[in-house]
């Protein structure tokens, strides 16, 4: 019965501080997008036509951690199907936090677009027993930075 | 066309579920479902056990040796009272050998094995009050050979704990599952020790006309238990019934069956305490 008890509190444990830190960071995610929403960013692959610019690759990657709950709640996923919702939220916000540093790291070297935008995920460490320890979320893409004297 | 990057709805790449709530169904189904697994794969393993002969048990049974202590009276007494016993509980020593065995350590516990062996420790034999409450014990363990229980759970177990192996793997979702396995174990496993409960109550009451020994065993359990805090769990995590629970289906059954419930307690033998303490090598 003890292993009982000390699951319980591992599940509520990691639902109390897993909620509080997706709250956070969604809350600074949505912030950030408006601070940085006047560098655009694209996927195509055409830069504008008939300017010229100097440009650079910039990237944002971000590691995001699963917490008890969300594992155990995958776990169950495993066994009936279906959408793994608690990994949705976590693969979401990996996304936009690492769109958000490539952002940030354009804006520092002064560039005013960033095109052909791609994304790359990763899981880190596999966890023990083909668990998803952790996993990370590479945006790139290329930036555009005015030539001097424009 | 001018090319922007707006502000884009919330909630779109996630969905809208609580997750306690996806917690609650998902596990209550899993559950539900490993829960009814393991009833009947439980059942169909009990049931496919006692096919098993149990020449054939006593068979496996005999290539293990198992080491007896205490002076040979002590021997002679509790090979005299088994016999009385097997009488009373119809069981012919021909088609099933029972085979008592002592031993000197201070556990207090008594078990009944596979191929008809049963074994009981010094510190359960310290503790009796009378010989009443030793022919329950023995009387208990006896009841459970004629079941033919050791087989059974052991068929249980193996049956339960493989299948949930296979089907679950390993990661900390399959421990609790696995444990669901395991508490309809436990409920076979007390419906066991019901069923040799009122077994040796019939018996107890055929030898000595009475059944004043059975209750004093159960008080006795009850007082060692109260000085031991961690072993109050609820009875749904143990092998046995509550022991509250267990005397009052003697005194229920008792009372059924018109079956004394006081009478004259037989002594037990006078240098009984005496052989215990003969030639003990451990403490």
């Amino acid at each position: 019965m003890l292993d009982l008890i000390i699951i319980l509190s591992l599940l509520i444990l990691g639902y109390l501080f897993g909620h509080h830190a997706e709250k956070r960071h969604y809350a600074s995610i949505i912030k950030r997008e408006d601070d940085l929403r006047t560098l655009l960013i694209t996927g195509s692959r055409f830069p504008p036509e008939n300017q010229h610019y100097n440009q650079m690759l910039v990237m944002g990657s971000t590691v995001i951690s699963v917490d008890y709950f969300k594992r155990f709640l995958a776990a169950l996923r495993n066994l009936f199907g279906g959408r793994v919702t608690s990994y949705e939220s976590l693969l979401d916000r990996a996304r936009r936090e690492s769109i958000l540093r490539m952002k940030f790291e354009a804006k520092s070297l002064g560039a005013s677009f960033v095109f052909n935008v791609k994304y790359e995920t990763a899981s880190i460490s596999k966890g023990r027993r083909n668990s998803i320890g952790s996993i990370e979320v590479l945006a790139y893409g290329t930036a555009l930075i005015p030539l001097d004297g424009e | 066309m001018k090319y922007t990057n707006p502000k884009i709805p919330e909630g779109i790449n996630v969905s809208q579920i609580h997750p306690l709530k996806e917690l609650i169904l998902l596990s209550s189904g899993a559950l539900a479902v490993i829960a009814l697994l393991a009833f009947v794969i439980g059942w169909t393993s009990g049931y496919l056990a006692l096919l098993i002969p149990f020449e054939k048990e006593a068979d496996w049974a005999n290539s293990i040796e198992i080491n007896s202590d205490g002076p040979t009276e002590l021997h002679q007494y509790l090979d005299r009272l088994a016999s009385r016993i097997n009488r009373a509980l119809d069981i012919d020593e021909q088609d099933m050998a029972i085979k008592l065995y002592y031993n000197e350590s201070r556990v207090m516990n008594a078990f009944a094995a596979v191929g008809g062996h049963v074994v009981i420790y010094r510190g359960l034999l310290e503790k009796l009050p009378n010989e009443n409450a030793l022919a329950m014990v023995l009387a208990h363990e006896i009841a459970h050979i004629k079941h033919r229980d050791p087989i059974v759970s052991i068929s249980r177990g193996l049956a339960i704990s493989s299948l949930s192996g296979l089907l679950l793997g390993s990661t900390s979702v399959s421990d609790i599952l696995g444990k669901t396995g395991i508490y309809t174990i436990l409920k076979f496993s007390r419906d066991m020790e019901r069923a040799a409960d009122l077994a040796a109550l019939a018996a107890i009451n055929r030898i000595y006309g009475h059944t004043a020994g059975a209750v004093d065993l159960f008080k006795m359990f009850s007082k060692v238990r109260d000085q031991h805090t961690l072993a109050n769990q609820p009875e749904f995590f143990q092998s046995h019934p509550l022991d509250e629970s267990r005397i009052r289906q003697i005194t229920i059954a008792a009372e059924k069956q018109g079956w004394q419930i006081e009478g004259d307690i037989t002594p037990l033998p006078a240098q009984f305490g005496y052989w215990l303490q003969l030639g003990v090598t451990q403490k």
